[in-house]
């Protein structure tokens, strides 16, 4: 049994979200800065009419800024009643995964991606890991990490 | 002439009141309509009608709306005699009627914006006139009785023909009768005005004409009000109806009407008392109009209540932290924070209209609709007790009219194709609501016509075949888009579906999703909020971004003069400026917001708020406005922020913030970099 994921890319490594966590993805153009949320949170976009945050993912994975680009992609995630989006790199893949396939993340990348993994799987000779988004989007704790 | 003065203050209430009641008449209107389509009559609605032109004729009496009193009282002629047998109307009639009705709401529109009402439309007035002699044939109505006016005390000059037809020919018992008031203080106090004095006597018999006379009057005032009717009712209740002394009640024609003149039998009168009745019973619905101000003003009164409970609630917190017993204090606080949430609902409540009275023109829509088209269709409403904020009401009405008319003239296939098709020959538009338990009202508008053709619109639309029903919805919505090649009447060229997504999507921040299917038919499903916030806000730019805020939280726009700025040592950021002789702290707004943008030059203007009683300057670069906005609240705990209320989308797609200076000043006070030190 496959379940649908998107993939979308963070510093040149690739991960994945169920598909039916993501509700749509987004060209970005630009958020509204919101003064005293935490520092991840890039700002807030209108998609279709919501206006949802959008978390910065180099800024939470703790990497350098890059300049936006043409591929600069907004997933929009759902959780909950929550809608978050999260600014990546790229998106632009779908792909089949079978959950049974997700393997606990290697010592190394938990401790690297302070937790944001849950598992990883290969596909073929690509690697992919299966982010934990609550985590990433930082449920509650507006200002859980302090650090960029 | 003062007088002139006092109709402008009706006019309002006038509007309001005869725009309920054309709402009325075009729904009775219709039933009628779809009785005597099936031969039967409808004794209810003819009345009902008849009760709504006679107010509107009343009313516009008063005001001196000469067209729409002679428009109102020829449909009200007819329908007297339509009521008088039986409340059977021919079908022929209701055209003229509707068209009656049109040219008395064509001319609200003229008094509203501020015309004159136009005369009345040429052969209105005789195809009227027509109806109320064809159907009196039928009945053979009770015979007007003249009587001779005493012209001076009548002031004839100031009559029409109608009028003077309405004063003269009261069956009956009725004679002309002239009653002075003379409105003072001391009557005002009392309850005495000419409002009620009016509403009494209207009560009493049939209330021509109000004209308002300035001069000494009687009693020491100088202004009267002499109000002429046709009523059975004595002098001395009618003295009494006008407050007693110095009232005047005076009689308008000199030989009393005998009873029986003609042997007119009293019995024929007698629909005519039971239209009078139910006018007092409509009186006293406990509903109540008011003005959406007036509520938005409560709303206010309570907000600033709450901006003082979490000043209380600061104090209380200290007193604790001093050590201070306040454990009562806490609860009572608890208790008043409760009581305010409720209050807020309340005050809420009270806005909310059913959708079954905001939808109440779409009937007459689909009816126009119906006559140009050519269609045969019908309107299913099934919209229960929902209920919306009037905010969002008034903003969703364009677009449900705009889906409905796209319905029937686009959707609905002509009578030959859905013959055809093997579909019934009328087409149904159905349209549904209902409000579900989030604070969401879910609309639904579904025609049984042919379906979106989604290779027909991507053609049109130069784009590729859209794969999914969201993306032939992005496509429909394209601004300027258009099914069709010529303009028509009705739906003139766009599709305006740009202009439905504008309203639901973007304005209220609801949903807007399409379900269609070739040959079948298509529902749009749309999801708006319960209520919405709207404010009036202050447009500023700030460090290059825009910002909103509240109107009624601004004390006073200021110009700040970078030379009369003065900047105490160690304030760390704090500028003083005076304003009338008084030193005003002034902080720059984007150093507040955290801007990394250069801050240290003198921002240009200044908003200047009260905090905690003092006065504080905001300063920005640049004012850009005032406008309405609606508020949406940032729910997400990651943008749930001190300072910042919401946001806002001021029509570039982009939201812009709508800050709440008084709580970012407190918020970045202590603690937050030491960013601003204030010198009490």
């Amino acid at each position: 049994m496959s379940v649908l994921h998107v993939v979308f890319k963070v510093d040149g490594a690739e991960y994945v979200l169920p598909a039916s966590d993501v509700l749509q993805m987004e060209s970005f153009t630009g958020a509204t800065p919101v003064p005293g949320a935490a520092s991840h949170v890039e700002g807030l976009v209108q998609v279709r009419g919501r206006v949802i945050p959008v978390v910065d993912a180099r800024r939470r994975f703790g990497l350098p800024a890059l300049e936006r680009s043409l591929d600069t992609r907004v997933v929009v995630g759902q959780l909950g009643t929550r809608t978050v989006g999260l600014l990546v790199d790229s998106a632009r893949e779908v792909l089949k995964l079978d959950p049974s396939k997700f393997q606990p993340p290697p010592p190394l990348v938990v401790e690297g991606s302070k937790g944001f993994v849950k598992a990883v799987a290969q596909v073929g000779p690509r690697l992919v890991m299966l982010i934990d988004f609550p985590r990433v989007i930082g449920e509650e704790t507006p200002d859980g990490d302090g650090k960029r | 002439m003062t007088a002139s003065v006092d109709l402008a203050d009706f006019l309002p209430a006038y509007l309001a009141e005869v725009e309920e009641l054309l709402d009325s008449a075009h729904r009775h209107l219709m039933a009628v309509e779809a009785s005597a389509r099936r031969g039967a009559a409808h004794p209810k609605s003819v009345r009902e009608l008849f009760r709504a032109l006679h107010t509107i004729k009343g009313l516009s009496a008063m005001v001196d709306v000469e067209p729409i009193v002679s428009i109102s009282h020829w449909m009200e002629t007819s329908l007297r005699q339509a009521d008088q047998a039986g409340g059977r109307l021919p079908e022929s009639s209701v055209e003229p009627l509707m068209e009656g009705l049109r040219a008395v709401e064509q001319r609200m529109r003229q008094l509203a914006s501020g015309k004159d009402a136009s005369p009345v439309p040429s052969g209105l007035l005789e195809r009227l006139e027509a109806l109320g002699v064809s159907t009196s044939v039928v009945t053979g109505t009770a015979r007007p009785v003249a009587v001779t006016l005493d012209e001076g005390l009548a002031l004839a000059s100031r009559l029409t023909p109608v009028e003077r037809e309405q004063l003269t020919t009261g069956a009956g018992h009725r004679r002309p009768v002239r009653v002075d008031f003379i409105p003072g203080a001391e009557r005002a106090a009392r309850g005495i005005t000419i409002n009620s004095v009016r509403e009494r006597l209207a009560a009493l018999g049939d209330l021509v004409k109000v004209v308002p006379l300035a001069g000494p009057a009687p009693g020491g005032g100088s202004l009267t009000f002499v109000l002429l009717l046709s009523t059975e009712a004595s002098d001395s209740v009618l003295m009494e109806a006008a407050g007693g002394e110095p009232a005047q009640v005076r009689a308008l024609s000199s030989p009393p009407v005998s009873p029986a003149v003609d042997g007119t039998p009293a019995p024929e009168r007698e629909p005519e008392l039971e239209l009078e009745e139910p006018e007092e019973a409509r009186r006293s619905t406990g509903t109540l109009r008011v003005e959406v101000s007036r509520l938005d003003e409560a709303l206010e009164r309570l907000a600033s209540l709450v901006v003082n409970r979490s000043r209380l609630q600061r104090a209380v917190t200290d007193l604790t932290a001093a050590g201070a017993p306040t454990r009562e204090l806490r609860a009572i606080l608890q208790e008043n924070g409760r009581q305010l949430r409720d209050m807020r609902a309340a005050i809420l409540r009270l806005r909310m209209v059913r959708v079954g009275d905001v939808l109440d023109r779409l009937p007459l829509l689909v009816r126009g609709l119906r006559r140009t088209t050519g269609k045969a269709v019908r309107l299913e409403l099934d919209v229960g007790d929902a209920e919306l904020d009037k905010a969002v009401a008034d903003r969703m009405l364009p677009a449900l009219v705009h889906l409905v008319r796209n319905a029937v003239d686009h959707a609905l296939e002509s009578p030959e194709e859905r013959r055809a098709a093997g579909k019934p020959l009328e087409g149904t538009v159905r349209l549904g609501c209902h409000a579900n338990a989030s604070g969401w009202v879910d609309l639904t508008i579904t025609d049984d016509g042919r379906g979106v053709d989604a290779e027909a619109v991507a053609r049109r639309a130069r784009a590729p075949v859209p794969r999914g029903s969201d993306d032939l919805l992005e496509l429909l919505c394209r601004p300027g888009f258009s099914t069709r090649e010529e303009v028509t009447s009705t739906s003139g060229r766009g599709m305006g579906m740009d202009i439905v997504r504008r309203i639901v999507v973007d304005q209220l921040g609801g949903e807007l999703r399409l379900e269609t299917r070739l040959g079948v038919g298509t529902t749009f499903h749309l999801r708006v909020p319960l209520t919405i916030t709207l404010l009036d806000a202050i447009i500023f730019e700030c460090a290059g971004l825009r910002y909103a805020v509240a109107v009624g939280s601004v004390e006073e726009l200021i110009e700040v003069e970078a030379t009369r700025v003065v900047r105490p040592a160690g304030a760390n950021g704090v500028a003083l400026v005076e304003r009338r002789g008084q030193a005003v702290s002034l902080v720059s707004l984007a150093r507040l917001l955290g801007s990394t943008q250069a801050v240290d030059a003198t921002p240009a203007r200044g908003l200047v708020v009260r905090q905690r009683g003092d006065l504080v300057a905001f300063g920005v670069d640049r004012l850009l406005g005032q406008q309405e906005i609606v508020l949406r609240p940032l729910e997400d705990p990651l943008v749930r922020v001190p300072g910042v209320a919401g946001a806002t989308d001021l029509g570039d797609g982009q939201p812009t913030l709508v800050l709440d200076l008084n709580a970012l000043g407190a918020a970045r006070r202590p603690g937050a970099g030491g960013r601003e030190e204030r010198a009490t």
